[in-house]
């Protein structure tokens, strides 16, 4: 099983899809970060560039790339895990080596859980690099930001690796790349804002809801009073990994390669 | 294959009472044969005829409706570590186009447990040593082609299953492609070659597998096959149904293949050349029918056979009518 998860995991780094992701998340981890200093002056006086202070604002700087929604990109990097064989009929090849397939099913999801923590350490590393200076310049404390780390870091990898689990689950399940991918968006962008809006009982179950309790702290306040507790937010995100990648298995992954 | 000797451990493929149907489509209908170990077996059909299913059947990769297609006694999906004991070559697109050729050689290697500098010497043996950085994108097809082959050796098989393996290659590699397949079954490995190049096929194997419509038509020695078609000649003419009555009148069969062509069977040029001119029949075209394998090819998977249904006897080629 390491071999698998091993030759996965080098697929990944030798195909472009998962390093667009990657970039996009730093992306998103910039954009997190200069959000995390601009605060309004009230009133329509627009913005100003400060250092965060409180203790909510400190974790959203450690949790940039969560935020502002670099955790999408873990959940699309686990698509493209299992749709790319697909798409470039890579599949034939990976079950003549693997002909196990709930085995190369597994080193899959297992790659792409590995791949969205290696996401979520990309984000961190930017945070570092870019945060923490920024920080610095604006009088900012950097002890107190590195006492929040402990608060928010777990939650931060669990919630970049589910996903990205998740991710692999729905391209298990959809074997068309653009057609998992827009799924990916239709539920982030559409699905849970709606049931946000109008059930947010039921839309804290939804994947990216779950996320962000898992993520603990990163979640803004006035959202925590609908979240999941964080450990049952983490079974909740589990199973929607889970689930996509056993039905996905007797569905679609087990059926003749033709 | 064994490292000491040189020789691959003889393994056959069997295929028995196969059956794969697609809904309403039997794509492979009670197929049987064996390829034999150390020999070159072309597996022989019509665009259509079940031969890259059953192909992908023996691999793993299509579920049979029933029957067996084992290699060594074990299916493949049972093979413990299965590059080391069988090398697959399906497609030509069966690559990552931003993959580079090296990189899919070592990526097969990490999952199968194989040295990752077996990639370059396999990569060398199939001339890519100097495209080895290149992304596979921008190979041709003939690239492709040996790039697939190495993919295939990577884990120096007894076995190898190859599903045309001639496409895309120039007359040089074509050429290549045959002196390596001499050369791997001349190490006792078992190679099973899917073409429709007959003349290349011709020169390249030692038994042929024919069938269509997912049936087998024909199995064994080429030389055996061959030797079984009954010489016949093609007549072009205008005055067919005259030519059928001269040709009944001399005792020879023949029968009318279109408005202005008819098949006499078992008779020479040389024997039917002075009946013709002795009764005076206008004639377009003479064709001696030839006696190769595209002949055995078009007899077993034409409506009409040449070649004799002959009774399966050890040593003996196993013929079906159509």
């Amino acid at each position: 099983m390491i071999r698998g998860i091993r030759s996965e995991l080098f697929k990944l780094r030798t195909s472009p899809g998962p390093w667009v992701a990657a970039g996009a998340t730093l992306l998103f981890t910039a954009l997190g970060i200069v959000v995390v200093f601009l605060v309004g002056r009230g009133h329509g006086q627009g913005v100003q560039f400060i250092a965060p202070t409180s203790v909510y604002r400190l974790r959203r700087l450690i949790g940039a790339g969560f935020a502002v929604g670099g955790v999408w990109m873990a959940a699309i990097a686990g698509v493209l895990c299992v749709t790319g064989e697909y798409r470039h009929k890579v599949m034939t090849t990976s079950l003549l080596v693997e002909p196990r397939r709930w085995r190369l099913l597994t080193a899959k999801a297992s790659a792409s859980l590995i791949w969205g923590i290696g996401l979520a350490i990309v984000s961190l590393l930017l945070v570092g690099a870019m945060g923490i200076p920024l920080l610095k310049t604006q009088g900012g404390s950097v002890s107190a930001l590195l006492d929040q780390a402990g608060a928010v870091l777990p939650g931060f990898f669990a919630a970049f690796a589910l996903l990205a689990l998740f991710g692999a689950g729905l391209g298990t399940l959809i074997k068309n790349q653009i057609a998992a991918v827009v799924t990916i968006l239709a539920i982030t962008f559409i699905v849970e804002p709606v049931f946000d809006g109008l059930l947010p009982h039921v839309g804290r179950w939804l994947p990216f809801a779950a996320s962000a309790a898992v993520a603990g702290g990163l979640a803004p306040p006035n959202a925590r009073i609908y979240l999941l507790s964080w450990w049952l937010a983490a079974i909740v995100l589990t199973a929607w990994g889970l689930i996509p990648i056993l039905i996905g298995y007797f569905v679609t992954f087990k059926k003749d390669v033709t | 294959m064994d490292s000491a000797t040189g020789r691959a451990d003889a393994v056959a493929i069997e295929v028995s009472g196969l059956n794969k149907r697609f809904g309403s489509i039997q794509a492979v209908a009670d197929l049987d044969f064996t390829v034999a170990p150390g020999r070159i077996t072309g597996f022989l059909g019509p665009n259509g005829a079940g031969k890259t299913t059953t192909l992908r059947i023996l691999l793993g990769l299509v579920k049979a409706t029933s029957g067996t297609a084992t290699i060594g006694g074990h299916r493949y999906e049972d093979l413990d570590r299965p590059l080391h004991r069988v090398g697959a070559l399906l497609e030509s697109t069966s690559f990552h186009p931003a993959r580079r050729a090296r990189d899919h050689l070592r990526m097969c290697s990490i999952a199968a447990s194989i040295e990752t500098s077996r990639a370059d010497e396999v990569l060398d043996l199939v001339g890519l040593r100097d495209a080895a950085r290149r992304r596979v994108g921008g190979y041709s097809l003939g690239m492709r082609q040996r790039l697939g082959l190495a993919t295939a050796l990577l884990g120096d098989p007894s076995v190898l299953i190859l599903d045309e393996p001639a496409n895309g290659l120039d007359p040089q590699g074509i050429a290549w492609l045959r002196e390596f397949l001499r050369y791997l079954a001349g190490e006792g490995r078992t190679v099973l070659v899917s073409s429709h190049l007959l003349a290349e096929m011709s020169q390249t194997v030692d038994d042929v597998v024919i069938i269509a419509d997912g049936r087998a038509r024909a199995s064994g020695p080429l030389a055996s096959l061959t030797s079984q078609v009954r010489a016949a000649m093609r007549v072009r003419t205008p005055e067919a149904d005259r030519l059928l009555g001269v040709m009944a009148a001399a005792h020879w069969t023949s029968r009318r293949l279109a408005h202005d062509l008819v098949l006499v069977e078992s008779v020479t040029p040389d024997q039917l050349g002075p009946v013709l001119a002795r009764s005076q029949i206008v004639v377009y075209e003479l064709v001696n029918q030839s006696t190769d394998l595209e002949s055995v090819f078009l007899s077993l998977t034409a409506n009409e056979p040449v070649v004799q249904p002959v009774t399966t006897s050890p040593g003996q080629p196993s013929v079906t009518p159509p």
